[in-house]
């Protein structure tokens, strides 16, 4: 009796340690089937074409003020010397970072065999695309001479003239292209069976045509999906290394100049671990209108939501840990120049910047180390709301806050931002959603080929147990 | 088959090797895509000058009293350059900024291009016949002409007005300058019986006293007396001589930020400040008063009195009586411009009684200028009716004229009026006939300065439709059939064949003419100053009106001229404009200077406007509180708040209003009031931030410091350790040293710079976003306690590093570096990414936000040097220590097989500065000024330990202050 009953509580101990199911309630592999592929080929509601006009809308603004600045020129922004960067590639560091979610979701978390991304990878790596196209907007369009902005490209011309491989700005160049080009090769990919059985669904002649050319001629062979396993896997090894590489290599833009504030070791795995961090909230906030709108509670389940939102504390841990660093080094260093651009981040003339970001990235996230708010969606939409803006103005300290005071005291000068920037801001949220948008009807959010194989039921089973 | 005769000889292989050639010539003949247009030989080369090939002509600046010689350069005909040119006896090769900076007046597209009656085109015939006939019948009629011009020292002018005067009995001519000063003449008229300036010889001054003197900064002679003060700042060793300048001012002016003793006194307390010192140095020093001054009469200027009145130390004036004393007749004291008769006076005195009169004030230079008093009798004079002919030409009066109420009277009441000027401005709007007249680069004219007689002569045929105004005047003479010369070069000829030119010279007259031209003048003997008789009574009845005063205890207001608009004649000039004012680093306004002290007590804080007032005149202005000046004290410059013109328009106040009320011709209002208003006004400044931060930026050391630090080797430099190898530079390597000891931070290098370099004006909304393009800044920080700084002046501009920092972070290779040591940019390449102005940490590197250029009007695109490239909107640029010189000396020395001397190149800003601060050549030659230069003890580099390894050196500034021991 006694030795039963502590088999018991070591079964129910087993038990809570299992990692609860992916996939909630009962579900066939046709239901999933209809419960994802249908959206893709009905008429949007009308919500949907209200936040698509907005979002448009917004797209439309950005554009707009885009074409006025090539046209004028980037002094309609509000930069200046000795504040030569600013909102163009503040944005262009947060939209990289935006995009690390979901490669970090499909490779890193593949590799580690997380059950949970299956339901988030698809929507997390099409936003991983959709925000690394923003991102790349702004290196183009924040050059003095857009038009000859090829010339960052190493390509052979008559003149024999390279670019110069010692700057960080063409390494960015590099590895920002690699990123897009694999993340979108990987998304591709994975999109292959899903494009399949679109093809098979569809009935519109149109889309039939196009799902067909898209999907490859899929026929879900046994070969194919060896070959479609092996060349997932293979790309996974690829990016797993290029989420780590992109965001360094965006970081030494910071940590290879000599700008006080800038040049720090610390800054690749400090920018990795923002990226990752707001790339994070951003996956949350658009699971929890995805899940809600499109009614995949079941395939989106709380745990799914709840692990995000541990990555996401974990992140602001690390952050805070860095933020507290930095402050170190510049007492530690004894450098007059660092100590007093730190000593501007948090008093200085942009301190309620600074304590923005201490507060929106360390502070707030730590309501996450209460299961309820883990659970919450007011709780978590509040942290990724929050995140989401703290890391933006993070980039906005360690840019214009550390730029705006160097060395010599007599250059100083306050930058502010003009109505452009924040146009072409908006204008670059506004695509980034115009595109989500536009993903969320013409393609699976979910993808159904992986969901299908964690449906209960899915793998081989014996003894009434399953393999996992 | 026989082949025909000859075929034979060409084999297969050949055919075809031929066959092969001329298809590759074929094919690339027409592979050319370059457009070669018309290129037509000129059938006749041009009269003079090559094209591509700089050609020099001396000239004469004027502004006011100022007179400066110029060497301008041009190019295909048109004047691109102003220098100083180092033959003029007098201004030695100094040139003004100003008068740098008027080269871009030449060109500026709102000058008026022709005749104009009543708002109407029209042309010169009519203008002239209308001139003629006013001018006939006055003379038939005998009616009065009022002739108002600006000030002159041209002799061949003087003499033709002599000739009008003859031909118009009623010619009444008023000399008038709106912010000359008119107190110093006046005193000089009455202690010695003759309008002058005297012009104190600095290279032998041990002790200089300035009672608000700005002859550093705003007074005519400056660029000349920045030379000579300069002279005696670049010590080498701590035992070298220097000279120590004494600064007893209200509001801070340039010679007060470069001073070694400051002391803050109101500026109505300076005449009894003066006159204290006189009592002191006759009863403790036994120095003798001029004859015909009792020492009883001075007895009311006691220490103590004085001391309490001024609060100005008794021990700091004991101690500035010892120093000058001390210094004898090597001691020199000056007044400022703004100050009453009786300050002058006073200081004429002190110079007396050291001895400096004789020795140092040297060479003195007359002027008859008529100050706003008299022409306040004029104006009144004219609104009761008495001219019938008005003739106004330079001055501006309708803007200057402190009354406009009046001026409207006077104006109206004259029935014929003309304007000779050069734009349609507030005056010639008030005139029927606006005739355009030659801008002093297209004209003729001489000068007189004291031991030389400078020619201007035109460098470029007229612009527009304009006439020179001496050439109206003559063909007035003409109408009114008087015998004269067609044309005034042939006047000024024949004035100078009977005036300057002696018979018994060995050579021709035309030669003789023709030598002057080519050196801009000739020498002549200055004639040896009688020595001059100080007339006691001027002094007994400025004793006796100082004694009368009451301190008001109010608001003092010091007017002067701004560093770059003057006195508002260059108010249409942009590089004036956006000239940083030296001290305050303002451009494109005319803040209100308050202490710091007064703002607090206020509740005034910068860019807060306030109406300041004085009697029934009143002006808006924001404020700025400048550290440094005394409480109690304003300033404001003069020059600003136009009412024409498209560049001037609307910038600034017109502060000249508030001298309405004024009875002298000074330029202090003893009682002015502010009142605070709601509104806020933004003040474009190149500089926010006025600390050092406790960083190692501009040293400056006391003398007795710096000998310590000598001693004791601490000169600070930073060792660096490197992983990358150094750069070498097996041939020239191009260097730089600035020595801050010389540098008085008056910012003439900026405009030269400017004008060399094509750099683009930006306006004042870009100018506050810190966007202004100037290649080089004078960086200006405030040091100490801020009711009483210490001032550092630092010329900042590319640094050419070695391992320059902007070089590895363009992506494209648009800036790299060159074997000769520069860090070149390469314009066509530069896509504008910023990241090298980001990575620059002197931030010296300026950027194109905008096409600052495709927007100009004709003409002004003809100012452009075509040496320097015009720069595109989206590109980065910056300083290239004048690498279009270095590459023209270089050219030069190896047509002739040989290297570079030392002193060859002369950077723009290397020919601008005036104090000689700046050195540049060759640091690989150790003979090289240079190099020498940068091997002083005062020798750093600025942000040695980034490890960037600068070329530009800089040696600490050294200053003078009375040694400890002695305050004690």
């Amino acid at each position: 009796m006694k030795s039963g009953s502590t088999l018991t509580t070591a079964e129910s101990t087993l038990q809570l340690l299992k990692p609860p199911s992916v996939v909630t309630g009962h579900l066939t592999i046709g239901g999933l089937d209809d419960q994802v592929l249908t959206p893709v080929g009905t008429k949007p509601p009308l919500a949907w074409f209200v936040a698509f006009s907005v979002t448009l809308s917004a797209t439309l603004i950005g554009i707009a003020l885009i074409a006025y600045t090539i046209a004028t020129g980037i002094g309609v922004w509000g930069n200046n010397v000795p504040v030569a960067w600013a909102f163009d590639i503040i944005n262009f560091v947060f939209w990289v970072g935006i995009g690390h979610a979901g490669t970090l979701i499909s490779a890193i978390l593949l590799l580690f065999r997380a059950r949970w991304r299956n339901a988030i990878s698809r929507f997390s790596e099409a936003m991983t695309i959709f925000a690394v196209i923003c991102a790349t907007l702004f290196p183009l369009i924040h050059v003095g001479r857009p038009w000859l902005a090829f010339w960052l490209a190493p390509y052979p011309n008559q003149r024999a003239i390279w670019p110069n491989f010692r700057s960080p700005l063409l390494w960015d160049v590099f590895a920002v292209n690699t990123y897009f080009l694999v993340s979108l090769l990987f998304w591709y990919i994975g999109l292959i069976p899903d494009l399949a059985s679109l093809r098979d669904r569809t009935t519109n002649r149109v889309k039939k045509a196009v799902y067909t050319v898209l999907a490859l001629g899929w026929r879900g062979a046994s070969l194919h999906w060896h070959h479609y396993e092996r060349a997932y896997l293979i790309i996974a090894g690829l990016a797993t290394g290029l989420v780590l590489s992109v965001h360094s290599v965006v970081s030494f833009d910071f940590a290879v100049s000599l700008v006080p504030g800038w040049h720090m070791t610390i800054f690749p795995p400090y920018f990795v671990t923002g990226a990752i961090f707001a790339g994070f909230a951003m996956v949350v906030m658009a699971m929890v209108v995805v899940r809600k709108t499109m009614r995949l509670e079941n395939l989106i389940t709380d745990y799914h939501l709840e692990v995000m939102n541990k990555v996401i504390l974990t992140c602001s841990c690390l952050m805070g840990y860095a933020y507290l660093l930095e402050g170190f080094t510049a007492w530690y260093s004894m450098n007059p120049y660092i100590h007093h651009t730190f000593m501007q981040y948090i008093t200085g003339s942009y301190w309620w910047a600074g304590w923005l970001t201490i507060t929106c990235n360390v502070l707030i996230p730590q309501l996450l180390w209460l299961r309820p708010i883990r659970r919450s969606y007011s709780g978590m939409i509040l942290v990724a709301v929050a995140v989401t803006v703290g890391m933006w103005f993070e980039r906005f300290v360690i840019i214009v806050s550390s730029l705006h005071q160097d060395f010599l005291p007599s250059s100083w000068q306050i930058y502010k931002p003009t109505f452009v920037d924040y146009g072409i801001l908006l204008g670059s949220f506004g695509l980034f959603f115009t595109l989500v948008l536009l993903f969320a009807r013409v393609l699976p959010v979910i993808a159904t080929s992986e969901m299908k194989m964690v449906l209960p039921g899915s793998q081989p089973a014996h003894k009434g147990g399953r393999h996992e | 088959m026989r082949l025909p005769e000859g075929i034979d000889a060409i084999s297969r292989r050949r055919f075809l090797s031929l066959l092969a050639a001329s298809m590759a010539l074929t094919a690339g003949s027409s592979c050319s895509r370059i457009d070669r247009g018309k290129i037509v030989p000129y059938t006749r080369k041009p009269a003079r000058g090559i094209p591509g090939v700089s050609a020099f002509y001396a000239s004469t600046f004027q502004e006011g009293l100022a007179i400066q010689g110029v060497l301008v350069r041009t190019r295909e005909g048109r004047p691109i350059h102003l220098e100083g040119n180092p033959e003029h006896a007098d201004s030695r090769g100094m040139l003004s900024l100003r008068a740098t900076g008027d080269l871009l007046g030449l060109y500026d597209p709102d000058r008026l291009g022709l005749p104009v009656h009543k708002g109407v085109r029209s042309n010169w015939q009519d203008a002239t016949k209308a001139l003629n006939n006013v001018l006939s019948d006055a003379r038939l009629m005998d009616k009065r002409v009022l002739l108002l011009t600006g000030a002159s020292a041209s002799p061949s002018l003087k003499a033709l007005l002599y000739d009008l005067r003859l031909a118009l009995p009623g010619l009444r001519h008023v000399a008038w300058e709106p912010a000359a000063p008119v107190a110093q003449l006046a005193a000089a008229r009455a202690l010695f019986g003759k309008p002058m300036i005297s012009r104190p010889d600095l290279r032998r001054a041990d002790v200089i006293l300035s009672f608000q003197s700005d002859f550093l900064g705003v007074e005519p002679d400056a660029p000349v007396l920045i030379n000579d003060f300069a002279s005696r700042r670049g010590v080498s060793t701590p035992t070298d001589p220097m000279n120590r300048l004494w600064v007893v001012e209200g509001h801070m002016t340039l010679t007060g930020a470069n001073a070694d003793e400051r002391i803050q006194a109101r500026p109505s307390r300076m005449t009894s400040l003066a006159f204290a010192l006189a009592r002191l140095l006759h009863r403790e020093h036994s120095l003798p008063l001029p004859a015909g001054l009792d020492p009883a009469e001075l007895d009311y200027f006691d220490l103590d009195r004085v001391s309490a009145a001024s609060s100005v130390k008794a021990s700091t004036m004991r101690l500035l009586a010892r120093d000058l004393v001390r210094a004898g007749q090597s001691g020199v004291v000056l007044a400022g411009a703004p100050l009453p008769m009786e300050a002058h006076a006073a200081c004429h005195l002190l110079n007396f009684m050291l001895g400096s009169e004789k020795h140092i004030m040297d060479r003195a230079q007359p002027f008859d200028l008529a100050g706003n008093v008299e022409l306040k009798e004029i104006l009144e004079q004219a609104a009761r009716g008495e001219f019938a002919v008005g003739i106004f030409w330079g001055a501006n009066p309708a803007y200057a004229f402190p009354d406009p109420a009046l001026w409207k009277r006077a104006i109206n009441g004259i029935p014929e009026t003309f304007r000779i000027g050069l734009y349609e401005d507030e005056t010639a709007l008030d005139c029927a006939w606006r005739l355009p007249e030659h801008h002093w680069l297209e004209s003729w004219g001489d000068f007189e300065s004291p031991g030389f007689i400078g020619i201007r002569q035109p460098v470029s045929g007229p612009l527009h439709n304009t006439r020179q105004a001496e050439d109206l005047l003559l063909a007035c003479l003409r109408g009114m059939r008087i015998q004269t010369q067609s044309t005034y070069l042939e006047y000024l000829k024949a004035r100078w064949r009977s005036g300057v030119y002696v018979p018994g010279m060995p050579v021709p007259f035309e030669s003789f003419w023709n030598s002057a031209l080519h050196d801009g003048g000739v020498r002549r003997d200055s004639a040896q100053q009688a020595s001059l008789q100080l007339n006691p009574e001027p002094l007994r009845k400025a004793l006796e009106s100082v004694r009368a005063e009451a301190d008001s205890g109010g608001l003092e207001l010091v007017l002067a001229p701004a560093a770059g608009v003057h006195d508002g004649r260059y108010s249409n000039n942009g590089w004036l404009n956006e000239l940083p004012d030296p001290v305050t680093k303002a451009t494109w306004s005319n803040p209100l200077l308050i202490s710091p002290a007064d703002a607090e007590r206020l509740g005034l804080k910068d860019e807060d406007v306030v109406t300041v007032s004085s009697g029934t005149a009143t002006v808006d202005a924001p404020v700025l509180v400048q550290p440094g000046q005394a409480s109690g004290v304003a300033g404001i410059a003069l020059g600003y708040g136009r009412r024409t013109g498209n560049v001037a328009l609307a910038i600034g106040a017109n502060a000249y209003q508030l001298l309405k009320g004024l009875t002298g011709d000074s330029f202090v209002i003893r009682s002015a009031r502010i009142s605070r208003s709601n509104s806020r006004s933004a003040i474009p400044r190149t500089q926010d931030h006025h600390r050092m931060e406790g960083r190692d930026l501009a040293r400056s050391w006391a003398l007795a410091e710096y000998a310590k630090t000598v001693d004791g080797g601490k000169t600070h430099h930073a060792h660096t350790a490197s992983l990358i190898p150094e750069q070498k530079f097996p041939g020239q390597k191009w260097g730089m040293a600035v020595d801050l000891s010389k540098c008085v931070g008056c910012s003439s290098c900026v405009i030269g710079c400017q004008s060399e370099n094509n750099i683009p004006v930006v306006g004042p909304e870009r100018v506050l976003m810190g966007r202004e393009m100037h290649w080089i800044r004078i960086d200006r920080y405030y040091e100490g306690d801020q009711q009483s700084p210490s001032v550092r002046h630092q010329p900042m501009f590319c640094q050419q590093c070695d391992d320059a920092p902007c070089e590895i972070v363009c992506p494209v290779n648009a800036t790299t570096h060159s074997p000769d040591g520069l860090n070149q940019m390469t314009y066509n390449r530069c896509v504008g990414t910023r990241y090298c102005s980001n990575n620059c940490p002197f931030k010296v590197r300026r950027f194109n936000f905008f096409d600052y250029t495709s927007t100009k009007k004709e003409p002004e695109t003809l100012v452009f040097n075509p040496e320097v490239t015009v720069r595109p909107r989206g590109v980065m640029e910056k300083c290239t220590f004048c690498i279009q010189r270095i590459q023209d000396a270089k050219q030069n020395a190896k047509h002739e097989a040989r290297q570079v001397r030392d002193g060859e190149i002369t950077p723009a800003c290397v020919a601008a500065c005036p104090s000689g601060a700046i050195v540049f050549g060759d640091l690989n030659d150790p003979e090289s000024a240079v190099s020498k230069v940068s091997k002083l003890d005062r020798h750093y580099r600025l942000l040695e330990e980034l490890g960037i390894k600068p070329s530009v050196t800089y040696l600490a500034d050294i200053a003078n202050p009375v040694a400890a021991e002695d305050k004690a």
